[in-house]
């Protein structure tokens, strides 16, 4: 892997020259909180920040999207809506470049959706370091560090950023870059080593996940579950936000008078009281503590079986997200047994 | 074929500078030579009036509020379908001030149609609007004619 160095006093410049290779999104602030935005002035980008409300998962399976359209006499139209929009994520925690890995397992992998290959080939990805505040937990999921799914890394240095490249398109915006960049000397890899110690220092949640898929195994009639399911709303707040949550619901629009219309993808939560709902009118997850327990599983344990790894990223957005305080380190402790009201 | 044929309006330049000055005497020099001239001080405004005003030539500086910012704002305008063909004109001493930025401007990286250095040379820079607006005129006549067929 190539690895350099860019000043941060040329930062500006190097963004410039990024949107050469699609239009520069990164971390803005709105109203308190952080959101990824196209920026129209480099100044708006903010890259010490927390966490944004949405995970990038909204660039590679937007909210709502057409996949196809549908008129008598012409028959099916696939929709390309946005699909060749080339876009440059500059700012991407190393959390939320684990989950785009965990989606391109899902959606490029064995099965791959035609519509998330796409985006995802036009999506670049320029990841920087942060600093964990008291909702992170992404090293205890393995996810504060990534080595892949990225195009450049930026690792904060001081005086500049530590470049690691990824990838070929990641080499390209370097040699667009000219002069910017710099060799790396002795002193930049121990300053790297020195802030890579202290980021591991300052997290202040941890939990065990070795054996936790055996733990929810032995779990599964735990009173947890049904305490759970009487505080949770059913909101699906915690899906909406989660970097790895990729249910969907498909519906046809059919316009009104007529047999023409459009086939639609949303996002969808298992938790809703829809989800499981099928015709006939059987629903297989009738009660809401059957839901939230089914996400917990999916996440923790059914993902493990399927891809050797939680889908849960760390990042701690459902736990600022829930209405009702539903904090996931608190479930998955309490499974564990390692605070009182643990288990049945 | 129009109904009536009225007189052939003014071409409209949009200057995007943060300098009053430079603004004010361009602007000036340009309405002398028969053209309307809209003003922008900043990236934000002058992408604003791009979509207001669609004009027929830009004329854009790079450095102002920020070092970067007509970098951005080229790009929007070149992102944005209404005014992806408008001719942008970068007139900037970007290339003189900055220093370890030594991408040359000839590239079209930027997505310039031209690149001045200031100080600018007013009569350059008044030949090339000519020649954007007059290439404009053709090319909105081809359409048309296209679009009549």
């Amino acid at each position: 892997m190539k690895i350099l160095k860019l000043p941060k006093q040329q930062l500006d410049y190097f963004a410039s020259v990024l949107q050469q290779f699609g239009e520069v999104h990164a971390p803005v602030k709105r109203q308190g909180k952080y959101v990824f935005a196209r920026l129209d002035r480099w100044s708006d980008a903010v890259l010490e920040y927390n966490r944004t409300i949405l995970p990038p998962k909204k660039y590679l399976l937007p909210p709502r999207e057409t996949m196809f359209c549908y008129r008598r006499g012409t028959g099916y139209a696939p929709a390309s809506e946005n699909l060749d929009r080339k876009i440059v994520l500059f700012g991407v925690h190393s959390c939320d470049i684990y989950g785009i890995n965990i989606l391109d397992e899902v959606f490029a992998g064995k099965y791959p959706d035609p519509y998330y290959r796409t985006r995802r080939d036009n999506l670049t990805i320029i990841g920087i370091d942060c600093t964990p505040d008291e909702h992170c937990f992404c090293r205890s999921m393995r996810a504060d560090f990534v080595d892949h799914g990225f195009d450049l890394f930026l690792y904060d240095i001081g005086d500049y950023y530590l470049t690691f490249v990824g990838t070929a398109r990641g080499d390209d915006m370097v040699l667009a870059s000219k002069t910017l960049f710099e060799p790396v000397t002795r002193e930049d890899i121990d300053e790297y080593k020195r802030r890579s110690e202290a980021k591991r220092r300052a997290f202040q949640l941890d939990v065990e996940i070795r054996d936790l898929p055996e733990i929810f195994e032995m779990e599964y009639h735990a009173d947890i579950w049904e305490e759970l399911g009487k505080r949770c709303l059913s909101c699906g707040s915690c899906s909406m936000v989660c970097p790895t949550c990729y249910c969907y619901d498909v519906v046809d629009e059919v316009e009104l008078g007529s047999r023409d219309g459009r086939r639609v993808r949303c996002w969808d939560s298992c938790l809703f009281s829809s989800h499981a709902l099928v015709a006939g009118g059987e629903n297989f997850r009738e009660s809401r503590a059957s839901r939230i327990k089914f996400r917990f599983y999916h996440k923790q344990r059914g993902f493990v079986a399927e891809y050797g790894r939680p889908s849960c990223i760390g990042c701690g957005r459902c736990i600022e997200a829930c209405p009702v305080k539903i904090d996931i380190v608190e479930v998955l402790k309490m499974l564990r047994g390692a605070e009182d009201g643990a288990t049945a | 074929m129009p109904l009536t044929q009225g007189p052939v309006p003014p071409a409209t330049v949009l200057i995007v500078d943060d300098d009053w000055d430079f603004r004010e005497s361009l602007g000036s020099y340009l309405k002398m030579n028969g053209l309307r001239v809209v003003q922008a001080s900043d990236g934000r405004e002058g992408v604003r009036l791009a979509m207001a005003e669609r004009p027929d030539v830009i004329v854009m500086d790079i450095m102002m509020n920020e070092r970067t910012e007509g970098l951005f704002a080229l790009q929007s305008i070149r992102r944005t379908a209404a005014l992806r063909d408008t001719a942008v004109i970068v007139v900037s001493s970007l290339y003189a001030d900055a220093a370890g930025f030594s991408i040359s401007p000839e590239r079209a990286w930027m997505g310039q149609d031209e690149f001045i250095a200031k100080p600018v040379d007013l009569t350059r820079l008044l030949d090339s609007i000519k020649a954007h607006v007059s290439r404009r005129g053709e090319q909105v006549a081809v359409q048309e004619r296209k679009e009549e067929a």
